[in-house]
């Protein structure tokens, strides 16, 4: 070097072992690359470039990703309990619970199609129509009191000792939840082996004797089989109750147990309506057509009248099911022998199958898609404003470097 | 100091016999050819050390500033030697690019950083005892001088005496240590911390030390 400063010389010693190494690594990375293929070498980036920029930049972006789905699973947690539809009580078979307990509280006044689970109150009002709140009752008409099926003599019936609707003068207001609820039970019972038929046959008693009935009974090699019951909503928990029992009196147990509520008051409501509604414009049409003087009139009545008709049945079987529904509760029961394997192991819920498993990792995935989307609708505009923000801290700092 | 500029390139081509000649590469050439080729980067070394040294000493006045400031600019630029990009920008340019954002932060923090010379496992060395006065050559202080005067009576006594008989007064060192009954070596750092704390202090009032413009 052509200068005579000694820490210039050393600067210089330096470098030139620092480029030594480089070129050790660069001839080590060729190397392990690509075998010595003669193309041309790229060099390996420090620092800001190359491959551990990009490194950098995807883990970034992951994390980005992970933060945006940490915050949409955030923000979908407060709704994600309401709009989930169906809901459900799933009992640990071994907990013991109460099946009573488990399946009961007030439903409240859900809005919903399908709401809070159903409540099973032994002492609650009984009666079709037996589960509107008190606020909600005293809102209804006389005639969406009948819509709904209620009556004081049931309710009164149905009350339990000391009640209010006990009384003569019961006010509606004191006749208690009206709610619509369709409720179902599935029940899983294990039994001693060569017990099955006084299983079914305690199943079937249990069901008759809560004034129900067995609506559809298969089995397979007389050890195990399954059962469909339909009994009065009013006993649906005596009913639940007293098959738990059961799988005690067989030296068995409860292998599963689960109640669904579904709340179709809201539905039923606005069913009734619209009947009512109808029902006049058809009365209405009717009136005119018994005025009308002209054939052609006449025949255009009566296409609408038929039309009027036709939805008002339609509304009609529609609430007749509705009403069946509520009135009576299904349960399933599977009943099997303790050497029996389950036949479908995929209706449990503790022990999906292989499909349910699949369909599960499905909806996870799509779960956790649109919480990220929704994450990201609340980073991207936060990123913007930090983006302009840095951008003007940048642009000042140039500034002021530039006016040093 | 031989420099090669990216404008004027007389060496290529072929001698007077006519015989071919190994073409010398310019800056640019060199800044890119030591993506691949590390040792390219020592010969840009070569070409702009001295300049740059003199560039930081005539700024910090202090040769031990101006040193730590050469060897931390040159480092940072082969550390980041892949980021360049032949864009018209002369590689010297680039590398005084480097140079004022690295003194730039010495007159914000009033040290030099060594964080590129860590990266790249260099050591940090001391100014040896006779680049004090080589360096200090390099710097002018015939334009600074009446300012340095007034910076002067910032000082502590030792360092403004040290200034005076070094700077002012122009004696050497040996006679500086003498004169301050002390060794030359701490005559040299007396003058060096004296010189950089001056620099710090004309920056802050905002006044030029040279006029040199950089390549």
């Amino acid at each position: 070097m052509n200068t005579d400063i000694r820490s210039l010389q050393l600067l210089e010693r330096d470098l030139e072992g620092v480029a030594a190494r480089e070129r050790d690594r660069l001839s080590s990375a060729d190397r392990a690359l690509d075998g010595g293929s003669g193309g041309p070498r790229r060099l390996p980036r420090r620092g800001r470039g190359g491959g551990h920029a990009w490194g950098g930049i995807a883990a970034a972006l992951v994390a980005v990703l992970v933060l945006a789905g940490g915050i949409g699973l955030l923000a979908q947690g407060g709704s994600s309990d309401d709009s989930g539809g169906e809901s459900r009580a799933a009992i640990d078979a071994d907990s013991g619970a109460d099946a009573g307990s488990a399946g009961g509280g007030a439903g409240g006044s859900g809005s919903g199609p399908q709401a809070t689970v159903a409540p099973a109150p032994a002492e609650a009002p009984a009666g079709d129509a037996s589960y509107l709140s008190d606020e909600a009752f005293g809102t209804l008409s006389e005639s969406e009191r009948a819509a709904l099926g209620y009556s004081e003599e049931a309710a009164r019936d149905a009350a339990p000792p000391g009640s209010p609707l006990q009384g003569v003068g019961a006010l509606p207001e004191q006749q208690g939840d009206l709610t619509k609820i369709i409720r179902d039970g599935r029940i899983g019972i294990v039994i001693a082996d060569g017990s099955f038929s006084k299983g079914v046959a305690g199943v079937t008693q249990i069901a008759r004797r809560n004034g129900g009935f067995v609506l559809e009974s298969s089995s397979r090699d007389e050890r195990s089989g399954a059962l469909t019951l339909r009994v009065p909503a009013k006993r649906f928990d005596d009913t639940m109750l007293a098959l738990r029992a059961l799988s005690g009196q067989l030296d068995g147990e409860v292998e599963f147990q689960d109640i669904t509520g579904q709340d179709v008051t809201a539905e039923f409501i606005d069913l009734q309506a619209r009947l009512d509604i109808l029902k006049d414009r058809r009365e209405l049409l009717l009136d005119i057509q018994a005025d009308a003087t002209s054939t052609s009139e006449i025949l255009r009545l009566a296409a609408l009248i038929d039309d009027v008709q036709l939805q008002i049945e339609n509304i009609q079987g529609r609430l007749n099911f509705l009403k069946d529904q509520v009135a009576e509760a299904t349960i399933k029961v599977e009943v099997r022998e303790r050497d029996v394997q389950r036949e479908d192991p995929g209706s449990d819920p503790e022990n999906p199958s292989l499909a349910d498993s699949f369909e599960l990792a499905v909806q996870g995935v799509l779960r956790i898609i649109g919480a990220v989307v929704v994450g990201l609708g609340y980073l991207i505009p936060l990123g913007v404003i930090a983006l302009i923000g840095w951008g003007v801290v940048r642009l000042v700092r140039r500034r002021d470097r530039g006016a040093n | 100091m031989i420099g090669r500029t990216d404008t004027h390139d007389p060496t290529r081509g072929t001698d007077t016999r006519g015989e071919a000649v190994p073409e010398e590469r310019t800056d640019t050439e060199l800044l890119i050819a030591s993506r691949t080729e590390p040792e390219a980067f020592t010969e840009l070394y070569r070409r702009h050390a001295e300049d740059l040294l003199r560039y930081f000493a005539r700024r910090t006045l202090d040769p031990e500033t101006a040193a730590e400031l050469t060897a931390e600019t040159f480092a940072e630029a082969f550390a980041s030697r892949a980021t360049y990009r032949d864009q018209g920008v002369n590689g010297v340019a680039w590398l005084y690019g480097i140079a004022r954002h690295r003194l730039g932060r010495f007159f914000r923090n009033g040290k030099v950083d060594a964080a590129a010379r860590r990266k790249l496992g260099m050591p940090e060395r001391d100014l040896p005892p006779e680049d004090y006065e080589r360096i200090e050559d390099l710097i002018d202080f015939a334009p600074i001088r009446e300012a340095l005067a007034e910076a002067l009576e910032s000082l502590s006594p030792d360092q403004r005496e040290a200034m005076r008989l070094r700077v002012i007064d122009g004696l050497g060192y040996a006679e500086v240590a003498e004169r301050l009954k002390c060794t030359e070596q701490n005559a040299r750092q007396r003058v060096s911390r004296g010189l950089r704390k001056i620099a710090l202090l004309l920056q802050e009032r905002g006044m030029q030390l040279t006029t040199e413009v950089e390549a």
